[in-house]
């Protein structure tokens, strides 16, 4: 069966761990069978949005089983704005990602929400990084954006309740619960908060994270087969208009 | 929305990370708690502990009861040794308040009259910093003792004062990015040890090792509060040796036991 994984990077990070160009990528997938993956470039998150979703699209090119992500800057919309639009024309990148924490922006600032307005106008799904109870905002500023479709890349993080109840209320809002503190129950809890399978995705934060651990973490969550078939790639395939070898 | 395409290349037998296997045992896993805990959802009873780990490949634990950090320190040794007297696979673990460090002597003295050799520190629980009289003094009683201590907290921040003293130490809570700091300090100090649980990066184990040797790695799950399968997983994938695997999953622990 296949595997999609909808939240990874491409590029160095400031840490002592081996990463490096996008066949570092490749080899991980590789190790556990993962066949698509939707890459941001660590560049453009941590230091300059453009010049990194630049050199991505040069990785993209070669290497078919990896689909983009264009970085959106919020304190950088106009020229954001323009450059998702030269990410999209390539034809590798599938969506947009926001991070929070680089650019100092939270759900709930001004520049926030133009940034959604940007990735609503685009057309794409959105990868937002949401780490803490501002996450709560969300259902409203999507709902107030009809047909975006925002994954809550962490799942809220250390706020994975509220994530799970924002997720709950709001169907534009999918969870991908990637972490390195793999807290227990948080898809059992958003499961009973009432987030449907069909909203669940595969992350794993590559090549930051290693993907057993997000693949650890689906194995200790119970899904029956018919559920980690949606989970791992079926409803990813279907968010990002995606299709897998049969 | 955006392309398709479909891709071709050989894929490699799907999902066998689904099943466990023989490379994911664990003969102890130093990090285990079990008891009431007010800032989860749900308490985890002694009973949902052993039921986590037997269908795991983790087959013992140095595991503690919630009351001594969070309520009553004596009480919740006490409780603890009565709970695991009858499960060897559960080996019992102390600890002290470090905020009512004027009884630790006590404390400690109970607790090695008990056979007890390990003893957790809960400096975040009870918002201990390094510089503190009473955290000091607890560790100055504990390391005369000889016991071995499981300390959470920031490694960056416990370890340095730590140093210099002949200590056997298992950190709790190093994170991955925090890497760099503890092999620094674990160049220097043969008892500084990590447990597994957040070195989730795709080499983080691979560079303890290379580093410094898989005797400063041992394995620890924080069960019933984190999942277990991320961290068997990553034993079971780590470009290492398989002596060096078991020293992490088992070797290490039983050396400091006996």
């Amino acid at each position: 069966m296949p595997i999609i994984d909808v939240h990874a990077h491409v590029g160095r990070w400031q840490f002592h761990l081996t990463c490096g160009d996008a066949d570092e990528n490749l080899r991980l997938m590789d190790r556990y069978g993962i066949d698509l993956q939707l890459v941001s470039a660590s560049e453009a998150v941590v230091y300059d949005a453009v010049a990194g979703n630049a050199a991505l699209t040069k990785e993209l090119a070669s290497r078919p089983r990896l689909y983009g992500y264009a970085v959106v800057n919020p304190n950088r919309i106009e020229e954001s704005s323009a450059d998702l639009r030269r990410c999209l024309d390539s034809g590798r990148f599938v969506g947009a990602k926001i991070h929070t924490h680089y650019p100092g922006r939270l759900p709930g600032s001004r520049e926030m929400a133009e940034a959604f307005d940007v990735v609503a106008e685009a057309g794409v799904p959105l990868l937002l990084h949401t780490w803490g109870r501002e996450v709560s905002q969300l259902p409203d500023m999507v709902a107030a954006r009809p047909g975006l479709r925002v994954v809550m890349g962490h799942a809220g993080g250390d706020a994975w309740r509220e994530a799970a109840h924002a997720a709950a209320s709001c169907e534009g809002l999918y969870l991908e619960h990637c972490r390195t503190a793999a807290d227990a129950g948080r898809i059992a809890y958003a499961r009973e908060a009432g987030v449907p399978v069909e909203r669940m995705l595969f992350g794993t934060d590559a090549t930051l994270i290693d993907p057993c651990w997000s693949l650890g973490v689906l194995r200790d969550a119970g899904f029956t087969p018919a559920e980690l078939d949606r989970v791992l790639w079926r409803n990813a395939a279907e968010l990002f208009g995606l299709e897998v070898p049969a | 929305m955006s392309t398709s395409t479909t891709v071709e290349y050989d894929r490699p037998p799907a999902y066998d990370w689904l099943t466990p296997s023989p490379r994911e045992q664990v003969g102890w896993d130093v990090d285990v708690l079990y008891g009431p805990w007010p800032r989860h959802h749900r308490d985890a009873s002694l009973a949902e502990v052993h039921r986590r780990l037997d269908r795991s490949p983790v087959c013992g634990a140095l595991a503690l009861s919630t009351r001594g950090p969070l309520f009553d320190d004596r009480a919740g040794n006490e409780e603890t040794l009565r709970d695991l007297a009858d499960c060897p696979e559960l080996l019992p673990v102390g600890t002290v308040d470090v905020r009512d460090a004027m009884t630790a002597e006590d404390r400690l003295d109970e607790l090695a009259a008990a056979g007890v050799r390990f003893l957790r520190l809960f400096t975040v629980e009870q918002a201990a910093d390094p510089g503190f009289p009473g955290y000091r003094r607890v560790v100055d009683l504990a390391l005369a003792r000889g016991m071995v201590l499981l300390h959470d907290g920031d490694p960056r921040r416990y370890g340095p004062p730590l140093m210099d003293r002949g200590a056997d130490v298992v950190f709790l809570d190093l994170h991955a990015y925090l890497l760099a700091d503890f092999l620094l300090m674990a160049r220097e100090e043969p008892g500084f040890r990590v447990t597994t649980r957040m070195l989730s990066g795709p080499d983080s184990v691979e560079r303890v090792v290379h580093a410094v040797g898989a005797r400063h790695l041992v394995f620890g799950s924080r069960t019933p509060f984190m999942d277990i399968s991320p961290l068997t997983l990553r034993l079971r994938y780590a470009d290492i040796s398989d002596d060096e695997r078991d020293a992490i999953a088992t070797r290490n622990i039983e050396e400091l036991l006996s």
